[in-house]
């Protein structure tokens, strides 16, 4: 009985081991199989749409543009912050135009051409045609493609940049639509 | 029973009421269907409790309350103390049928007598607390076979059953409800035929927002014909020249025809050639013309309809004022009560149509008008009859269209605005000298109301009233509608508020003008005059470029200054200037060149550009430019800013204490632009309107660390000032800056000569120089 018992008593012992170690098992092949399926879910494809503001490329996702705007007629408007140039009539709804460059502080679109290209791009509550110096080719990224972006950006151009996108080995800054976007209330 | 000023409210709420309605009909047959629908059970319950609540709004309690005992039942149903059983629905339809013929005989006095809305109440009543006995249990047993059976006869006897079911409950009713109850019933089935026919909708309700979609697409249409109309000017050319063509080609061909025979074969040839052009020549020239007069003829036709269109695009936004007025004589009768006057409220042209949007914002404007006449305007009973006049005070609105805006006027047969009165106040508050006083007529004087500020004064209130917000009446016409207020008053016969607004907001009047390369176009409603004047008469005082203009003086400022768009410089001799009143401040703008009046649709600057300082909108012209809209009240207070040279932060050094300043001026303007100057640097200042005062602030104590003043001062001059100083043994230490227009040498020596210790002119002031002396003598 007491030899049984013991015996008994080991057993018991590593079953329950045994079922803890089952549990670690069970619940990390758990945990993988989430991740795996998370990274199934990221594999997900999103589109971009390049562009170039001086020498660098930039991206813009296709979901956040309206579309692109060409041959159009501007209209400066006095006392708007230096990186407006002004306004178009885009059959018949006035839109901003705002020259990106300046606006992340990169100069100036190099104004070689007479008319740059103009993306215009819009979220919720608004939209804007950013001039370009010039429009690319859409993209295929996976999403989980979509890195933070580089900790060496400029502060002041960091705020504009979303992430940053490893393209036909170009790295390419995924634009941040949501800041470009942000409503001009005063002068300032 | 219901109350004549209610109408308004009536209509309106009959038009909510019916949506509601439909939508609960709708309801209760799909809950019918699907009782454990949550989203439309909460749906319901809302519906029920905006009847309840919208109904009691205008006064019509017994839709209220029928409105109350479904919300009940609702809440039960919802809070699951009931389940919704189809019984119920007859209920619900019996209720909700009530509800629609008494909204649609609200204001009525023929309601049928027969209606017996106490059962009613207390049938659903029942229902109600039988379903929160039941507990989720299918509720109020006894009256459902009796509604099912009574409809499925078709005949709508159950208002008998449940009449019955009610006396149960409250025996003492018993008597008059069941002798009620046939004439009941048929006043029920006729009003259940009317519910069975399909009502004609008249009206659909449309999103703002999408009307003003459809109003952008039309314009751009109507860009489009425009230029629809320029190709049909050109097309003309062409047949013009084609005609000219033709004619010389005619003149060729009998040059050629005069020519001798010969035998010559290559000339047959030609001829023949010659003949074959001839008529392809002719056929084009034909086809042309009809095609230009076919097009021609097109496009007028478009042209017609597209005007129209666009006016019936424009109508879509229009309501008439009676919207708005309407609720007045209720608003104006709780007025007179509380300030304990007689006043009768007279309202004419009702009709009269206007945006929606302004409609909106008319209403508190003309309540402050009307609470500043009734508070201000009629007097008491008793001083109205001392003075000869009706014991019952008149108010009159009225609304009329002239072109292309709204006047509204109110007008008080009351006591009228004192212009002295207001001077005084005016002096007192600071707002004006005593000299400006003087200078002002009646009429400018009366326009102090306006002031911004002026009239929170409580002194300005008591004793010329008019004063309780009339800068924020102001401020809603000009700014917001721009429009333009306009008072006239005459003593003891009352005064009128003259409200001058734009038809509607999308279109005004706008002055097109041209700074540097770019049209800009400038709101007519505030433009006083336009100009061409010779440079000569431009005379510059205190460093400021002013024009004279009956016999006031108006500042200048360039428009392309304040814009910050380069000038493209004169191309007359003459230069000309708009000027613009607003608020009280006349301001000449100059500019390169005036383009004319034309109307303007008003665009907003798109979603990103929120507020842009002086920039209102912009507009398209016909040919698809888009030119800027100038925010009036921004340029003014910009060109206010410029003309007493611009008043910015300056950045002062730690010291201990502020220093203090004193200054002496007698311009109210030039005070208080010095004021902010010094105030913003982080200065105490003291202010004296003379040389005099200034002297004896110095005398009571008043220690600066500075003295800046004028020369030509009332009282004492500048020159007398500094001289008092220096020759006081307690005050020669202080430093004494001179700022004045005086620029000749001889001035300039005799301020020094005097003990000044700096001496600057006005043309070449500006904030820095001012700050440096004053800074450099201090330290």
């Amino acid at each position: 009985m007491n030899v049984d018992d013991a015996t008994k008593d080991a057993g018991t012992d590593r079953t329950e081991k045994l079922a803890h170690t089952a549990a670690e098992v069970l619940k990390r092949r758990a945990e993988s199989l989430a991740q795996e399926a998370e990274t199934e879910e990221a594999k997900s494809l999103m589109s971009v749409l390049l562009f170039r503001i001086g020498p660098e490329w930039y991206a813009v996702r296709v979901e956040d543009v309206r579309e692109i705007y060409q041959e159009y007629a501007l209209t400066p408007i006095p006392c708007v912050p230096d990186y407006i140039q002004g306004v178009v009539n885009i059959r018949g709804e006035i839109i901003s135009v705002t020259d990106i460059a300046m606006l992340m502080r990169l100069g100036r679109v190099s104004g070689l051409i007479e008319m740059p290209a103009a993306i215009v791009v819009q979220n919720d509550d608004c939209a804007t045609a950013m001039v370009v110096d010039e429009i690319g080719d859409i993209a295929e990224i996976a999403t989980d493609g979509v890195e933070p972006p580089l900790s060496i950006i400029d502060k002041v151009q960091a705020e504009f940049i979303a992430g940053s996108l490893q393209i036909d080995s170009r790295l390419v800054g995924l634009l941040n639509v949501d800041r470009v976007l942000q409503p001009i209330g005063t002068t300032d | 029973m219901v109350e004549f000023d209610r109408s308004a409210f009536i209509s309106k709420f009959q038009e909510e009421a019916g949506d509601l309605l439909q939508r609960l009909n709708e309801g209760v047959i799909t809950l019918e269907g699907d009782p454990g629908n949550r989203e439309l059970i909460d749906q319901m319950l809302r519906d029920a409790h905006t009847l309840k609540g919208s109904s009691r709004m205008v006064g019509l309690i017994d839709i209220s309350d029928i409105a109350h005992r479904l919300e009940d039942i609702m809440v039960k149903i919802r809070d699951g103390e009931m389940a919704y059983a189809s019984s119920l629905s007859d209920h619900f339809f019996e209720a909700l049928d009530t509800i629609v013929y008494l909204t649609e005989n609200a204001g009525k006095d023929n309601v049928d007598p027969d209606l017996d809305l106490e059962a009613l109440q207390k049938s659903l009543t029942k229902v109600a607390e039988a379903g929160g006995k039941a507990e989720g249990t299918i509720p109020a047993h006894e009256p459902v076979p009796d509604v099912g059976e009574a409809v499925a006869d078709g005949e709508p006897s159950h208002e008998i059953a449940d009449a019955e079911d009610v006396m149960e409950i409250h025996e003492e009713d018993e008597g008059p409800a069941s002798a009620e109850a046939p004439r009941q019933a048929k006043g029920a089935s006729e009003r259940q035929d009317d519910s069975l026919r399909p009502k004609i909708q008249h009206t659909i309700r449309i999103r703002t927002g999408q009307i003003d979609r459809l109003l952008n697409l039309i314009s751009e249409v109507v860009i489009s014909q425009i230029k629809a109309e320029q190709r049909v000017i050109e097309l003309r050319q062409s047949v013009s020249e084609m005609a000219e063509i033709w004619a010389a080609w005619s003149q060729l061909k009998s040059v050629l025809n005069s020519l001798p025979i010969d035998d010559d074969p290559m000339r047959e040839q030609a001829v023949d050639d010659m003949s074959t052009l001839d008529g392809l020549l002719s056929d084009r020239r034909r086809s042309l013309a009809a095609f230009a007069k076919s097009y021609n003829d097109d496009t007028s036709r478009t042209s017609i309809v597209l005007n129209d269109l666009q006016q019936q695009g424009m109508r879509l936004r229009m309501l008439p004022v009676s919207t708005v007025f309407n609720t007045f004589p209720r608003a104006m009768r709780e007025l007179a009560r509380s300030f304990k006057k007689d006043v009768d409220l007279i309202i004419e042209g009702g009709d009269t149509e206007l945006d929606k949007k302004i409609l909106e914002e008319i209403n508190d404007p003309l309540i402050h008008i009307m609470r500043n006449a009734v508070d201000h305007g009629i007097e008491s009973t008793d001083v109205r009859a001392a003075a000869g006049k009706p014991e019952k005070g008149t108010i009159r609105m009225a609304a009329r269209q002239e072109g292309d805006h709204i006047v509204i006027e109110v007008s008080d047969d009351g006591a009228g605005i004192d212009p002295d009165k207001v001077r005084a106040a005016a002096i007192r508050k600071g707002y004006i000298t005593e000299s400006e006083a003087k200078s002002m007529s009646d009429r400018e004087a009366t326009y102090l109301i306006f002031e911004k500020g002026f009239s929170t004064s409580p002194i300005i209130t008591e004793i010329s009233g008019r004063g309780v917000g009339m800068d924020v009446v102001r401020e809603f016409i000009v700014e917001k509608l721009k429009g333009s207020l306009d008072v006239t008053t005459e003593m003891g016969k009352g005064s009128t508020f003259l409200l001058t607004i734009p038809l509607t907001l999308a279109i005004i009047r706008a002055l097109m003008l041209r700074v540097g390369d770019q049209t800009f176009a400038l709101p007519t409603a505030s433009v006083d005059e336009t100009l061409r004047i010779l440079p000569e008469e431009i005379i510059k005082v205190e460093g400021r470029e002013v024009i004279r203009r009956q016999r006031r003086t108006v500042p200048l400022v360039h428009l392309g200054d304040i814009l910050s768009v380069p000038s493209a410089g004169l191309e007359a001799t003459k230069i000309p200037i708009a000027t613009i009143g607003f608020s009280g401040h006349r301001m000449g703008f100059v500019v390169d060149q005036l383009l004319g009046e034309q109307q303007i649709v008003i665009k907003t600057l798109g979603t990103h550009l929120q507020k842009i300082d002086n920039v209102a909108g912009v507009t398209i012209l016909g040919a698809g430019e888009v030119v800027p809209i100038l925010n009036v009240p921004d340029l003014m207070e910009n060109a206010r800013y410029r003309a007493g040279q611009k008043v910015g932060t300056v950045e002062t050094e730690e010291r201990k204490g502020p220093a203090r300043i004193l200054i002496c001026e007698d311009s109210f303007t030039t005070r208080e632009l010095e004021r902010s100057i010094f105030e913003a640097a982080g200065y105490d200042v003291e202010v004296a309107v003379d040389g005099a005062q200034g002297y004896a602030k110095l005398k009571e104590g008043l220690s600066p660390d500075a003295v800046v003043t004028d020369v030509q001062m009332p009282n004492m001059t500048g020159f007398e000032l500094t001289r008092a100083i220096r020759s006081d043994p307690e005050l020669s230490d202080i430093p004494v800056v001179i700022v004045t227009s005086l620029e000749r040498d001889e001035e300039k020596t005799e301020g020094i000569e005097a003990g000044a210790d700096a001496y600057i002119t006005k043309s070449v002031f500006n904030q820095d120089t001012l700050l440096d002396t004053v800074e450099r003598l201090i330290r």
